[in-house]
């Protein structure tokens, strides 16, 4: 009997095409015992770090929302649900909105600060314009981050000490006035701008470096060869290219300068108190936080005011990843 | 357009210290396409960098017309570069990637407007102006990077290993369409490969480079034809030349050898004078014949393997009726078959053998060989090689027709 191949079913006709070698081992339940055990090993391998990430991070970031709408007290187990109420305290806090603008201010002049300088360095050490061994330039520009934060922010109060600190010897001479530094409402936050950048700085040039790495040579040299002169090259070829790594630099920037706290502590109060000085001109928002929380022992406020942190963080971001959407430029 | 002249210019990296390219003298004609060819790190590339000013020369000369070109920027030269990955703006699209230059330059918007359109026209690039270059294929990048070469009326243009980025199909077609574009514009050309079938079927002449020196500048069918030395006799055809050191104290009297090769009678008579530490024979592939005819060089040889590629077969044997001597390479017709083994005996006309000194590599002048005519031979696979010049043509097995 002959028989047609359209009156064979789709399923006979697979079965009678032979499996490959390779594949005809792993029949259904092989490949479901193999996969579990494959998953069973990539979790135990991921487990410490999922572990440590759940324990410090999610358990206490959850636990943060939950108390910012409760009355809670650290010395006593009596929550009591006060819905918003912490936020309507906050708001009728002229130090909240006072910190919220000390935040602003560092913010708004330590990203462009950052991000020029740091593009700038990093220009000047990619073309070696008069600098010999980069590697040793790059090593020195980046040791600063790798120094803790704390002391380098000891080293900026010594060097910021009105009476016999080197800010002020380079200052007066070249007879310009002494300043008080970290003693004066106006001069403290520019202080511990500085201190920051000096200390960030490294980390953004080395990033700035390898997005400018990636900007194929033979582009510069062609466009020098069409007569576009230096400027001209980096403002149309070089900086739509490193477009990518700018934006990336600047969301950075803009979380780290808004949870900037380590350095302001340090060099304007320390441990016994009173950091975000002279007259609160230092105190920014996470400074306010950890004030009310471990000084004043609020921390129902101090969620809150955490909780407003991280939501104009994630405006910025949001507002930047709608801007960069527009302006960056992906290969 | 423009004359470029090259006297003895070099170019010397401070790392090390060794030139990458030694005292070359170069006379390059206004409108001629002159091809650099070499292997990877002859310096090929670094000259043509150094005219376009994109290398500054450690010693030597560079004149446009003339004119002395060392310390003139390259924006100020006036060449239109073509690099191997085209190096086009990738964040512009095509028409931003044309007129960028001339922008640059001050051209005002109307006339970059005009001359984008102008050149667009000559390279089929209207439909594609709004494009980016990540939206075009291999062969409309490579189209783009001309025309921004082409747009700003260039004197000279440079190219830079432009096809290897193409697949085989589109470098040929794409090599058929510079060599028209050259016969449209007239412009002078510079090209760099280190592909031979480009250099051979492009070029008015070839510069053979190799370790920072020149190593021959001659019309392509006399590189072919007549190397100069056993480097430029290796490095052009594919298989490159059969060379065997002649050495010996019977070297210039005898050509009855041990080796499995027997000289046509009278054959080195011809020679003016005998290199002091011996000679070396060669023999293109190509000019290998199975059937030997009456006054012919005879190979005695031994087969190793065939390799059949087509339009013809390349035999390799050794040397010698045991197969102990030198390695031998042939290009037979397609039909031939000869078994691992087996004793062969090839045949090359007197005109096909090239002479060198085994000391020094260069060419040994003869009144024998000759530069041959005839018909069309193949260098490439398995495509035919047609020169530029029609009446310069090999037979393909290498015999001498008519």
């Amino acid at each position: 009997m002959s028989v047609t191949l359209s009156q064979v079913s789709d399923s006979e006709l697979l079965t009678a095409i032979p499996a490959p070698a390779g594949k005809r081992r792993a029949n259904p339940g092989f490949r479901r015992l193999s996969s579990l055990k494959n998953r069973l090993v990539a979790y135990g391998l991921m487990f410490p770090a999922i572990a440590v990430f759940v324990a410090f991070f999610y358990i206490p970031a959850g636990f943060l929302i939950y108390i910012a709408f409760f009355h809670w007290s650290i010395l006593s187990s009596a929550t009591k649900y006060v819905g918003l109420g912490n936020f309507r305290i906050l708001i009728h806090q002229p130090l909240f909105w006072h910190s919220l603008l000390t935040s602003a201010y560092y913010t708004v002049v330590m990203i462009p600060a950052t991000t020029l300088l740091a593009l700038g360095i990093a220009l000047l050490l990619r073309e070696g314009v008069g600098i010999r061994k980069g590697g040793v330039w790059r090593a020195a520009v980046f040791l600063p981050h790798v120094t803790p934060i704390v002391a380098t922010s000891i080293i900026w109060v010594w060097i910021f000490n009105p009476h016999f600190g080197l800010a002020n010897y380079l200052l007066t001479s070249v007879r310009l006035p002494a300043l008080g530094w970290l003693e004066s409402v106006h001069w403290a936050l520019p202080a511990v701008m500085i201190d920051s950048l000096w200390h960030s700085l490294g980390l953004y040039v080395i990033i700035f470096l390898a997005g400018l790495s990636r900007v194929p040579r033979e582009l510069i040299e062609v466009a020098g060869l069409e007569g576009a002169k230096r400027p001209r090259i980096f403002r149309r070829i070089i900086w739509p290219l490193i477009s990518p790594t700018t934006f990336f630099v600047v969301v950075l920037s803009t979380v780290s300068t808004w949870q900037a706290f380590s350095q302001i502590y340090t060099m304007t109060g320390g441990p016994h108190g009173g950091a975000g000085g002279p007259a609160f001109a230092t105190t920014t928002d996470a400074v306010l936080v950890y004030q009310t929380a471990f000084i004043y022992e609020h921390f129902s406020l101090a969620a809150a005011m955490s909780l407003v942190l991280f939501g104009i963080i994630l405006l910025l971001t949001l507002i930047q990843k709608w801007i960069s959407d527009r302006i960056v430029f992906y290969r | 357009m423009a004359k470029i002249q090259l006297k003895g210019a070099s170019k010397v990296y401070e790392k090390d210290g060794t030139p990458v390219v030694d005292d070359i003298h170069l006379e390059i004609e206004d409108g001629e396409f002159v091809v650099l060819l070499g292997p990877s790190g002859c310096g090929k590339t670094t000259t043509l960098r150094m005219i376009a000013g994109l290398e500054k020369l450690t010693s030597g000369e560079l004149l446009f017309d003339g004119r002395l070109m060392n310390d003139v920027p390259g924006d100020q030269r006036n060449v239109g570069m073509v690099f191997q990955n085209y190096a086009l703006y990738p964040h512009m699209t095509v028409f931003d990637n044309l007129s960028f230059g001339m922008r640059s330059r001050g051209i005002g918007r109307v006339e970059a407007r005009r001359r984008v359109d102008e050149v667009a026209g000559i390279l089929d690039l209207d439909d594609l102006l709004g494009r980016r270059p990540r939206q075009l294929s291999g062969g409309q990048r490579q189209r783009v990077a001309l025309g921004r070469a082409l747009v700003r009326d260039p004197v000279v243009f440079l190219m830079d290993e432009p096809l290897s980025n193409l697949d085989s199909n589109l470098r040929e077609q794409t090599r058929l369409e510079l060599a028209r574009l050259h016969a449209r514009l007239g412009i002078t050309t510079i090209y760099v490969t280190h592909d031979q079938n480009e250099a051979l079927t492009l070029a008015d002449r070839v510069v053979v480079m190799e370790g920072g020196h020149v190593r021959q500048v001659d019309e392509p069918s006399v590189v072919y034809s007549a190397p100069s030395d056993t480097f430029v006799a290796r490095f052009i055809g594919s298989p490159g030349m059969n060379l065997w050191p002649l050495s010996g104290p019977d070297a210039g009297d005898s050509v009855e050898r041990g080796d499995g090769i027997q000289l046509p009678q009278g054959f080195l008579e011809a020679i003016d004078e005998f290199p002091p530490g011996g000679m070396m024979l060669g023999v293109r592939p190509e000019d290998l014949t199975t059937e030997v005819e009456q006054g012919c060089a005879q190979f005695v040889c031994q087969v190793e393997l065939q390799e059949h590629l087509g339009s013809h077969v390349h035999l390799h044997a050794k040397l010698g009726s045991s197969g102990g001597g030198e390695r031998l390479v042939s290009r037979l017709t397609p039909d031939s078959r000869h078994k691992a083994g087996a004793q062969l005996v090839l045949g090359a006309l007197p005109e096909s053998l090239h002479l060198f000194d085994l000391g020094t590599g260069r060419r040994i002048s003869t009144s024998t060989p000759v530069p041959r005519t005839g018909s069309s031979t193949g260098l490439s696979d398995p495509g035919r090689l047609t020169f530029p010049n029609p009446a310069i043509n090999f037979a393909a097995d290498g015999i001498v027709v008519g």
